[in-house]
This record gives C-alpha cells, sequence and structure tokens, in this order.
C-alpha cells in the first residue's frame, strides 16, 4: 500500500504551481502636455517685468508629445493678466509671442510658418508625429513707466491640445 | 569612450523633470447605459505634474460652450503620476463634442509663471 501511496504523494507535492500574469497596453493616438521649464520674470526697469533672459527672466518652455500626425492641434496662449498680484491702479500693457524652439523631425520646421494667431493665441496644427518644444515670452508694461507695487506677480501660460 | 558614456549618463540624470498631463482615448464613444435616454463614456486621466493637484472636467460643444452632463467629481485630485478613471454620462441628445481637463493652479505658489494644460477628447 506505501508503495503505491508514497509515490502518488511524491508526486502531488512535485507538481510546481504555474501562474501567468498578463500584461496589457494600448498604444492609440494621443497628446501630452509636457511643462518644461515653468518661466521666470525677470525685473530690468521698476516699470516692466520680462521673461526674456537676457534681462533676468526665464522663458517658459512647454513639450507636446504626438503619438500619431494630424490628430491634434496645439493651442498656446501667452498671459494677458496676472492670476495673482498686488493691487494695481494703472492699465498693465502686455506682449509675448510663442514660437517653436526644438523638434524631434526636422519636418516640423514649418510649423511656425504655418501657425494661426489671433489675440494671444497660437494654434499649431499638429501634422508631424513626434515632440515639440515651443518657448513662450511674456513682457508686462505697467502704466507709462509707472513702477509695480512690490510683491508676488503671477501669470498663467495656456497650453492646450485639442484633438481635430 | 567610457568617459562620453558616463557623460552621457549624468546628462540624463540630470535632465530636467518632465510635467506630464494626458487624457485618452482621443476619440471616446458615447454608449448606452441601463437608463433611457442617457449615454456615457470612459476615459482615463494621467498625470505626472508635481505641481498641479486638482484638475477640472469640462464638456463642450462645437462652440466651447459648456453642456450639461453628469460625473462623480468634476474636480477631480489626482497626484503625481497618478492614473483615474472618470466616466462622463450625458443625455441622448446632447451637443457635446470635447471632453478637456484643466490644470487648476493654486494661489499663492512661489513660481512666478506656470503653466496651465487643458487636454481634449473629441466624441465621435
Amino acid at each position: 500500500m506505501l508503495k503505491i501511496v508514497v509515490p502518488m504523494a511524491a508526486s502531488i507535492l512535485a507538481t510546481e504551481a504555474l501562474a501567468q500574469t498578463e500584461i496589457v497596453g494600448n498604444v492609440e493616438s494621443k497628446c501630452i502636455i509636457v511643462s518644461e521649464t515653468p518661466g521666470v520674470y525677470g525685473n530690468p526697469n521698476p516699470y516692466q517685468l520680462t521673461t526674456n533672459p537676457t534681462n533676468g527672466g526665464v522663458m517658459p518652455i512647454i513639450r507636446y508629445d504626438v503619438l500619431a500626425a494630424d490628430y491634434y492641434k496645439a493651442v498656446i496662449e501667452y498671459p494677458v493678466s496676472f492670476s495673482s498680484s498686488p493691487t494695481l491702479d494703472d492699465v498693465v500693457t502686455w506682449s509675448g509671442d510663442v514660437n517653436v524652439s526644438e523638434v524631434s523631425d526636422t519636418l516640423m520646421s514649418d510649423y511656425d510658418t504655418n501657425k494661426v494667431e489671433y489675440d494671444n493665441a497660437h494654434e499649431y496644427e499638429m501634422t508631424i508625429a513626434g515632440s515639440t518644444w515651443f518657448k513662450i515670452s511674456s513682457t508686462a508694461d505697467y502704466g507709462y513707466a509707472k513702477s509695480f507695487p512690490a510683491g508676488q506677480y503671477t501669470a498663467v501660460v495656456e497650453a492646450e491640445c485639442i484633438p481635430i | 569612450m567610457y568617459s562620453n558614456l558616463i557623460k552621457t549618463i549624468i546628462l540624463l540624470c540630470v535632465s530636467g523633470s518632465a510635467m506630464a498631463h494626458e487624457l485618452t482615448p482621443t476619440y471616446p464613444k458615447l454608449e448606452p447605459t441601463y437608463v433611457k435616454g442617457v449615454l456615457s463614456t470612459k476615459l482615463i486621466m494621467w498625470i505626472a505634474r508635481v505641481d498641479v493637484e486638482h484638475y477640472k472636467i469640462e464638456v463642450t460643444n462645437a462652440v466651447w460652450n459648456d453642456v450639461p452632463f453628469i460625473t462623480d467629481e468634476k474636480i477631480v485630485r489626482l497626484g503625481y503620476q497618478e492614473r483615474r478613471e472618470i466616466e462622463i454620462f450625458l443625455p441622448e441628445d446632447t451637443t457635446a463634442q470635447y471632453i478637456c481637463t484643466r490644470s487648476l493652479l493654486e494661489k499663492g505658489k512661489r513660481s512666478r509663471s506656470i503653466i496651465s494644460s487643458k487636454v481634449c477628447s473629441k466624441i465621435k
């Protein structure tokens, strides 16, 4: 009896447990907005805040990663108001620009030529898959050469990715 | 050769951190629910932004006007590298065309210039 039971028990103990776990992933068209550099305003004059690097500022840089061509458009708006600031009793004059600073595919070099501008918005059709870096410049002038009150000033760059 | 390899590794390590915002699928489909006259769709948000914790869900028509919709939370709290599935319920006669998630920036942050990101999906 033992001659039968012992081998049977050994075979049960020897059987290895086998389990399979799946890893699932989807590759699909998508647009990812990456904020690479937040940007800083320099204060070269008492009446001016600017992201110009020669004046102590840092230009914000945004990267768009697009996995499929001709699916998206990028809309980037430079600031036209402060989101937070000390009380201001005069007009602030805003100016700015958005430009392509780097691309992962040389075919994207036409983006700046083909972009559409309206108000403070710059609209780019992402016709090539890959990564595109955009640099935003922003300048705020207070009144007529009037000094900005002391305090913290914050402005927001709006970056949107919209399917076509 | 090894010095170049080490320099490349160091350069990759000190590269700026990426702060990303993603919404998929790009073209979600509206499907009927068990409630008559109500359609729904599901999207996945993935966030890799350390500077933002809250996101607002917006549903708009073709001319970017808000349309009524129902979801669990219209303002979602998502941390760094978190993923969340959101379900949107719409009436059958909806004019909704875009479902977007927009980052909400907190007042009083130290950075002087902040980037607000908005990623949209278009309803098929």
